[in-house]
C-alpha cells in the first residue's frame, strides 16, 4: 500500500490506459451504431406506388389521344370510357390496397387543318388509398401536340413540332411526317432539324415531287399522337 | 523547475501521439467495415428497389415498349443494369384475366436463390397499353398488363 502511495508515476499511467480504454469503447460502440443506423420510412413504399398511378395514368391521357386522331370516325367518348375501366381494373392490379381512382374536368379535342394545329386531352384526378389513410391526393394529367407550318420554299416545307408546355419535340424523322396535297401523297427525300433562335427547333421536310399549294402536313409523336395541319 | 516543465511537454506530446494512433487505428478499421443489412427491413428494401427499377423504365417510356413488343431480352439486359448485381430477378407480365402474355423468361440469378431465400420481395406495377405502329398506322387501345418482380439477393 506504501509503494502505491509513494510510486506516484504508476498511477499515472494506469488512469491513462484506463481512459483511453473507456475513450476506444465508447467511440467504437458509437460508430457501430453509426454505421447499422437505419431509420424506416413507411411512407417511402407508398410515394412510388403513386408515382406508378399518377404516371400510368397520364400514359392513359396520351392512349386515349392517340386513338382518338388515329382512327377516321373517332370515339367522342374514348377518353370517358378509358378512365372509368383504369379506375375499375386498378383495384385489381393493385390488390389489397385500398385503392380508389375518381376523374373529373376529362376533355379531348382536336383542331386541325390550320397553319398551326393541336391535338390535346386533359384530366384531373382524385386518388384515395385506404390502407395507408391516404384521401384527396390530386393530379393533373394533361397531353398535348401543336404542328406549325412556318412556309414552304419551293420543295421544302419548315415546321415546327410542340409539346406539353410548347417544349419542341426532338427526334423525328420521315417516318414520323406525312406530306400530301390535294390529290397525292408525296414523296419525302429528307427531314432534318436545325436550330433557330425564336422557335428553337425547326424541322426542314423536303419533297421530290413539285408541291403545289394548298399541302397537308401530318405529325405522329413517339406516344402515336397525330396533328394535321394544313398550309396556306 | 526546469525538468519538470520538460515532462510535462514530453507528456503532452505522448498524448497528442496517442489520439493519432486512436484516430489512425479506427480509421483504418472503418475501410473494412461493411454495413450490414437489416433481415428486418430486407424485404421492405428490395420492393422499393423493385418499384424504384420499373417507375424509371416506366418514366422513360421503355418499359411499356418493352412489354407490348414482348422484348424479353431487353427488360433483362435493363434491369440487370439497373439493380444491383448481388439482387437476382424474376419478371411475369399477365392480362386483367391472370394469363400470361410471354412465356418467354425474364429471369436473371439462381433458381436455387428463390427456392432457398426467406427474404422474397414481390412488386406489382401496373400498365394501360402502349401505342404500336402497323402498316403505317398507330393502333393505340387500352390492354392494361400486370407486372410481376420478384426480387432475392444472392
Amino acid at each position: 500500500m506504501e509503494r502505491f502511495i509513494t510510486h506516484k508515476k504508476g498511477q499515472f499511467v494506469m488512469i491513462a490506459v484506463l481512459m483511453i480504454a473507456i475513450m476506444i469503447i465508447s467511440i467504437g460502440a458509437l460508430m457501430h451504431r453509426a454505421v447499422t443506423y437505419y431509420r424506416h420510412e413507411p411512407w417511402e413504399e407508398y410515394l412510388t406506388l403513386i408515382g406508378a398511378i399518377e404516371l400510368n395514368s397520364l400514359r392513359l391521357i396520351e392512349l386515349s389521344l392517340a386513338n382518338y386522331t388515329n382512327t377516321d370516325s373517332p370515339d367522342q367518348d374514348i377518353l370517358r370510357t378509358n378512365l372509368e375501366k383504369w379506375q375499375a381494373n386498378l383495384t385489381r392490379i393493385y390488390l389489397g390496397y385500398g385503392i380508389s381512382l375518381n376523374s373529373s374536368n376529362d376533355c379531348l379535342a382536336c383542331d386541325w387543318n390550320k397553319n398551326s394545329s393541336s391535338s390535346g386531352a386533359n384530366a384531373a384526378f382524385t386518388l384515395d388509398i385506404a390502407s395507408i389513410g391516404l384521401t384527396g391526393y390530386k393530379f393533373m394529367a394533361k397531353a398535348f401536340l401543336n404542328l406549325t407550318i412556318l412556309n414552304k420554299i419551293d420543295n421544302e416545307i419548315n415546321v415546327t413540332v410542340r409539346g406539353e408546355d410548347g417544349t419542341p419535340i426532338t427526334g423525328l424523322g420521315k417516318d414520323n411526317f406525312q406530306v400530301s396535297n390535294s390529290t397525292m401523297i408525296l414523296n419525302m427525300t429528307s427531314v432534318a432539324s436545325y436550330y433557330e433562335p425564336k422557335e428553337i427547333q425547326v424541322y426542314t421536310i423536303n419533297c421530290s415531287e413539285n408541291m403545289t399549294t394548298p399541302i397537308t402536313v401530318k405529325v405522329w409523336d413517339e406516344r402515336g399522337i397525330q396533328v394535321t395541319a394544313k398550309y396556306p | 523547475m526546469m525538468r519538470n516543465g520538460k515532462k510535462g511537454q514530453m507528456r503532452i506530446i505522448e498524448a497528442i501521439l496517442a489520439s493519432f494512433i486512436i484516430i489512425f487505428a479506427l480509421s483504418f478499421a472503418n475501410i473494412f467495415v461493411i454495413t450490414p443489412t437489416s433481415p428486418k427491413y430486407e424485404v421492405t428494401e428490395l420492393q422499393k428497389l423493385g418499384y424504384n427499377v420499373l417507375h424509371d423504365l416506366d418514366e422513360q417510356a421503355l418499359l411499356a415498349r418493352f412489354i407490348y413488343n414482348k422484348e424479353g431480352d431487353n427488360i433483362t439486359a435493363a434491369l440487370r443494369v439497373l439493380l444491383p448485381l448481388d439482387v437476382h430477378f424474376s419478371m411475369t407480365v399477365y392480362d386483367l384475366q391472370g394469363i400470361k402474355t410471354d412465356n418467354t423468361a425474364i429471369f436473371y440469378g439462381d433458381t436455387e436463390t428463390f427456392a432457398t431465400s426467406k427474404n422474397i420481395a414481390s412488386v406489382t406495377y401496373g400498365l394501360v397499353g402502349y401505342a404500336t405502329k402497323i402498316n403505317d398506322a398507330y393502333q393505340a387501345t387500352y390492354e392494361p398488363r400486370i407486372v410481376i418482380l420478384q426480387l432475392a439477393r444472392g
